[in-house]
Parts: structure tokens; C-alpha cells; sequence
């Protein structure tokens, strides 16, 4: 056994109802630039893109950015089952955890909401929670919730059948159970109606007051931007804040088999977001 | 630490930064309730495919909640290059160093004696060539979940048994033949296989002076403790296992050694994501882990 070199990231727990939080936090290096507070995606997709966030959350820290990484109660290594988790108080960690980031600095730098998948969805709800703005850096944003419960419900409807059973009314009656308050099973997740309903109700809400807004979306081919996301970032530049959209080269590494990394848009999302705080020009 | 910690939870979780060769390893930590009289065993969790220390729908995250709240401290990490662990991601055939570190670790921190190490799929496989390797003393008994054995002769002869025989049996299939479909290609990839799982398995290992399959042969053929063994009936990295463990001279007579305990669970898949599989499977476990550690304490 070597000894290690001083550790490049601090994880810890925050203490919230229910239990506690898992966090990771990456000190800035160099002159501070920022602080970015990363919010997950749903699922195993949070699962498969744990390494592309450690990766990210590193190559800004290396950049001045202090980042941290919070575990949404139910999710990843905090307390509770995921069936114990709602809209609500996945909401109420986040603020908690802007409020953990805006106390521990660097003081008097922009503060960043970065979400992934639905990560993004949250960060737009966040917003007007926060009394200090933000930017927003979205990875690969969903137009809607009610999209990414209706892939996450048919996970359960692709087993059934599988199995041969299932038919064309199971979305049907599974939506219904949710709407009488059961709480269901999915691909090994216990989903709460207080999840369910908050997540199809979630829009990519434009800022109240105009904000920067950076879009990443990756594609294994290098094709134009998927219309869904079009439309929302229509929305957006009609609210004031027009979001810089990319697209870059890269797998689906939330949704792949086996763990891939997009190199890429780690390098792109830096460069964005450094591109974002330049020194100011001296007096 | 609040006394609230979750709905199932007594027990205190940690955050441990392992040391690998250099590399800063992230682990949790799930220790029994204070008031618990002090651990015999332990249970270094090494979580397989690819897959961070949570597991498939937090399998582990939950698994090892359970196992603290029994009495038994248990610590999941990520290997080098997965998850929020530095270094380079290398494969199972790569990890014994960071098995050492992780039993350092959970030895150190829960104060624990000896180790109990838990493997799903590709990781059962590199904790029995953890043990092959370094015939480590601290590694009392090993449960070993879907081990990974996959060759290209294994793949072949289970995709003939499991799969191709029973869509020659389905009427679709032959229609779909006759109108020249995508029937045509599997006839070819039957054949092909049929050709690569007459091989066998043997061969190509012999070439080498030892596969990986010879490699937990050895360390299971070896092992001087106790030996669980889960199987799930909907995974066909479990079936290839049976096959190999049928086929592959180096595997004859393991599965019914004495130290060996196995546990067939008829509904579950690879990871058990249905909550009663899930639930025997724990519930065996456990129950497997308390003779353990019955033992101990008599012979202590």
C-alpha cells in the first residue's frame, strides 16, 4: 500500500430530514471562478453517468470552480429508499445544498446549476427558489417530465412483456395506480406518487429574469439539435434568456451498457463555462 | 449522525477514501448501531459489471444497510477508473489491489478480524482470483452471486441451449424463415455457434496454461472456507456458469464440494431487481453469514 497524494475531492455527508446526504466536494484550483452545484439524472442514468460527472466535476475544479455533487434523497449513497423521495424534497436538498455551496465559497463568484437529463428539469425549478441567480448548464435537457417518466414506466412495461404479459393497456394502468396513491415497482425502484407526479408535471421552465443559459446535447453523429429541445429553447429566448446550444460528438453514456465517456463535451462544457467568467478587463 | 437515517437503517454510514497504488479510492462504510456488541466478520462488497458502488437500482447501497443493521459492517467501494475513485478504468482480470485495499480498509475502520468478500457477476469472478492470487488469510468465506465465466465457447454453447433451440420451436420463426427474413442470419448464427461450442473450452485455455475460468477454478478448488453460492433462474450469465462449471474439466465436482452452499433463485435476474428475490436472496445470505459467524465465536 503506497500512501496517497492529498486527496483531489472531499466527500462528506449533509444532514437533512430524513436522514442524511452523500456529497462530493471538488476544491477550485487556482484563482476561484466560480461555484457549480451539480444535479444528477434519474435512475440508472445517474448510475451510468457517475464517472462522466466525477470527470466533469474534476476538469472544472482544475479550472477555479469549486463544485459539489449531492446524492437527492433515495438516490446513490443517501439515506433512504428511493420510494421515499418526492418532487418536493428532492427540491428542498438542492436549496440546501446551494446554501451548503454559498457558505463554504469562494464568496463573491457566480454560482452555476448544472444539471443532467432530468437534473435539468430540477435546475429550472430551483431557480426561483434561490435568492442569488445562476447560470444554467444543461447536459442532454429533456423537453419535459412527463417524457422521462414515460421511458422510466415503460421500463417496467418492457419486463412485463417480456414475460408475456402486459398489454397495450399497462401505461394506462399503471399511471392509474399512481393516481390512486400506490406507490410502484420499476426495474428494481420503488416510485412514489409524490416522484411521479412531480416529475410529469416538470417543464424546462425559462428564468423569471434573464439568465445564461448553456445547452449541451450529444450525439454519436454530429446531426442538428433533436426539435423537442428546439421548441424549449424557443421558449427560453422568447423569456430573455436565450440558451447557447451545442452539440457535440459523444456516446449516450447515461443510457449506454457499458460505462463510456464523452471526452468531448467534458472539454466543451469547460471551455463554455470559462468562456463565461473572463477576468474582467482591468481599469 | 442523526438518528433517522433512513427507513431501514440501524446503522452509521462513512465516507473512506482507500488508497490504491497511488490512487484515492472512494468507499461507504455502513457500521451496526453503536450499542451492538463489536463484529466478528465483515463484508467487503465488490460490486461487478459496470456498475458503481450503489449497484443496479442501489442494490448494494441498500444490501449493505442491511448487513450493518445484522451486526455485519460493510464497505462497497469503486475500483480504480469506476465511479468517483481516480485512475485509469482497467477490467476485473485487473482488481486485486484495490480487493487489498478494500479489505485494509473495512479490517482497519470496523475493526474487524476477518472478512466476508461478496462478488456479483464479474466480481465474483475477480474475488475468487483475488484469493487465488494472494491466498490472503484475512478472507474468511466468499459469496459469490451470477458469476461471470463467459468465453466465446461458453457463449455459444448456451445461446444453442437457452435460446436458439427454443426459437426453432416457435412457429414464427420458421414463417419468418420461409419468407427469407431475419430468421436466415440467426440460421447462420446457429450454425457458427454450434461450431464454436463443439471447441470447447479446453483448447484454448491449455494454449495459455491458464484462463481466467483456471484461474477461480484454482482459487474456488482452494478456498479453505466456506463458499456461497447464489444463482438466479432468469440470468444467462448464471446458466453459462452451470454449462462451465458442466463442461470445463477444470470445474468438475466444485459446485458440490461440501464447504459450498447453493441458493437457486427461480424468479430473479442478474441483479434481483424484483423485491422478493431480492429478499430470499438477502434472507439466505444472512442467515449463512450469523452460522459464520456462530462459529467463529465458538472457536474464539
Amino acid at each position: 500500500m503506497t500512501s496517497t497524494a492529498p486527496s483531489p475531492f472531499q466527500p462528506f455527508f449533509l444532514e437533512r430530514p430524513l436522514g442524511q446526504r452523500f456529497c462530493i466536494r471538488h476544491a477550485p484550483q487556482g484563482r476561484p471562478r466560480g461555484r457549480v452545484l451539480f444535479i444528477h439524472a434519474l435512475a440508472e442514468e445517474m448510475n451510468k453517468s457517475r464517472r462522466m460527472a466525477a470527470l466533469q466535476s474534476r476538469a472544472l475544479a482544475a479550472a477555479g470552480f469549486a463544485v459539489l455533487q449531492i446524492d437527492l434523497l433515495g438516490c446513490g449513497d443517501s439515506s433512504g429508499d428511493f420510494g421515499d423521495a418526492s418532487w418536493s424534497a428532492w427540491l428542498d436538498d438542492l436549496q440546501a445544498a446551494s446554501a451548503w455551496l454559498r457558505a463554504h465559497g469562494p464568496a463573491a463568484t457566480p454560482l452555476w446549476l448544472w444539471g443532467h437529463r432530468h437534473g435539468c428539469l430540477l435546475a429550472s425549478e430551483l431557480l426561483a427558489r434561490l435568492d442569488e441567480p445562476a447560470g444554467l448548464l444543461f447536459w442532454q435537457p429533456p423537453a419535459a417530465g412527463k417524457n422521462l417518466l414515460q421511458q422510466f414506466l415503460r421500463l417496467k412495461l418492457a419486463g412485463q412483456m417480456a414475460e408475456g404479459a402486459g398489454g397495450s393497456g399497462a401505461m394506462g394502468e399503471l399511471k392509474q395506480a399512481l393516481g390512486a396513491g400506490e406507490t410502484v415497482d420499476i426495474a428494481g425502484y420503488r416510485l412514489a406518487p409524490a416522484l411521479a407526479v412531480g416529475l410529469e408535471a416538470a417543464q424546462l421552465t425559462p428564468p423569471a429574469t434573464p439568465m445564461p443559459a448553456l445547452w449541451f446535447e450529444v450525439s454519436p453523429q454530429a446531426e442538428a439539435a433533436l426539435p423537442v429541445t428546439a421548441a424549449a429553447a424557443e421558449r427560453w429566448r422568447a423569456a430573455g434568456s436565450a440558451p447557447t446550444l451545442s452539440l457535440v460528438q459523444g456516446p449516450a453514456f447515461w443510457q449506454t451498457t457499458e460505462i463510456e465517456d464523452a471526452p468531448a463535451l467534458i472539454e466543451a462544457t469547460t471551455a463554455a463555462l470559462l468562456s463565461q467568467v473572463q477576468d474582467p478587463v482591468p481599469a | 449522525m442523526s438518528a433517522t437515517t433512513a427507513t431501514i437503517d440501524d446503522c452509521r454510514e462513512r465516507a473512506l477514501l482507500l488508497s490504491c497504488e497511488g490512487e484515492a479510492l472512494l468507499g461507504i462504510l455502513s457500521l451496526p448501531a453503536a450499542e451492538r456488541p463489536a463484529p466478528v466478520l465483515g463484508v467487503l462488497i465488490v460490486v461487478g459489471g459496470p456498475q458503481y458502488r450503489a449497484g443496479s437500482h442501489r442494490q448494494f447501497t441498500l444490501l449493505a444497510r442491511r448487513l450493518a443493521a445484522a451486526g455485519f459492517p460493510a464497505l462497497r467501494f469503486d475500483y480504480r477508473g469506476m465511479g468517483d475513485s481516480g485512475g485509469a478504468a482497467r477490467d476485473f482480470m485487473d482488481v486485486t489491489p484495490d480487493i487489498d485495499a478494500g479489505l485494509q480498509a473495512l479490517q482497519a475502520e470496523a475493526g474487524v478480524p476477518r472478512c466476508v468478500v461478496l462478488g456479483l457477476c464479474d466480481a465474483a469472478s475477480a474475488a475468487l482470483m483475488h484469493w487465488e492470487q494472494r491466498r490472503d488469510p484475512r478472507v474468511a468465506a466468499l459469496a459469490l452471486l451470477n458469476p461471470w465465466t463467459r468465453s466465446a465457447a461458453s457463449l455459444a454453447r448456451t445461446q444453442v441451449k437457452h435460446y436458439y433451440l427454443d426459437r426453432l420451436r416457435q412457429r414464427e420463426f420458421w414463417l419468418k424463415l420461409l419468407r427469407g427474413g431475419v430468421a436466415l442470419q440467426a440460421l447462420r448464427g446457429l450454425l457458427g455457434n454450434m461450431r464454436q461450442a463443439r471447441q470447447g473450452s479446453g483448447a484454448a485455455a491449455a494454449v495459455s496454461g491458464g484462463s481466467y475460468q483456471q484461474r477461480m477454478a484454482r482459487g474456488w478448488r482452494d478456498f479453505p472456507g466456506p463458499l456461497l453460492l447464489l444463482l438466479s433462474g432468469r440470468d444467462y450469465t448464471a446458466k453459462e456458469f452451470l454449462d462451465n462449471s458442466d463442461n470445463d474439466p477444470a470445474w468438475q465436482g466444485l459446485l458440490r464440494l461440501d464447504k459450498v452452499r447453493r441458493v437457486d433463485l427461480a424468479e430473479a435476474d442478474h441483479t434481483l431487481s424484483d423485491p422478493a428475490s431480492e429478499q430470499r436472496a438477502t434472507a439466505s445470505l444472512l442467515d449463512w453469514l450469523q452460522n459464520l459467524a456462530a462459529k467463529k465465536d465458538g472457536a474464539s
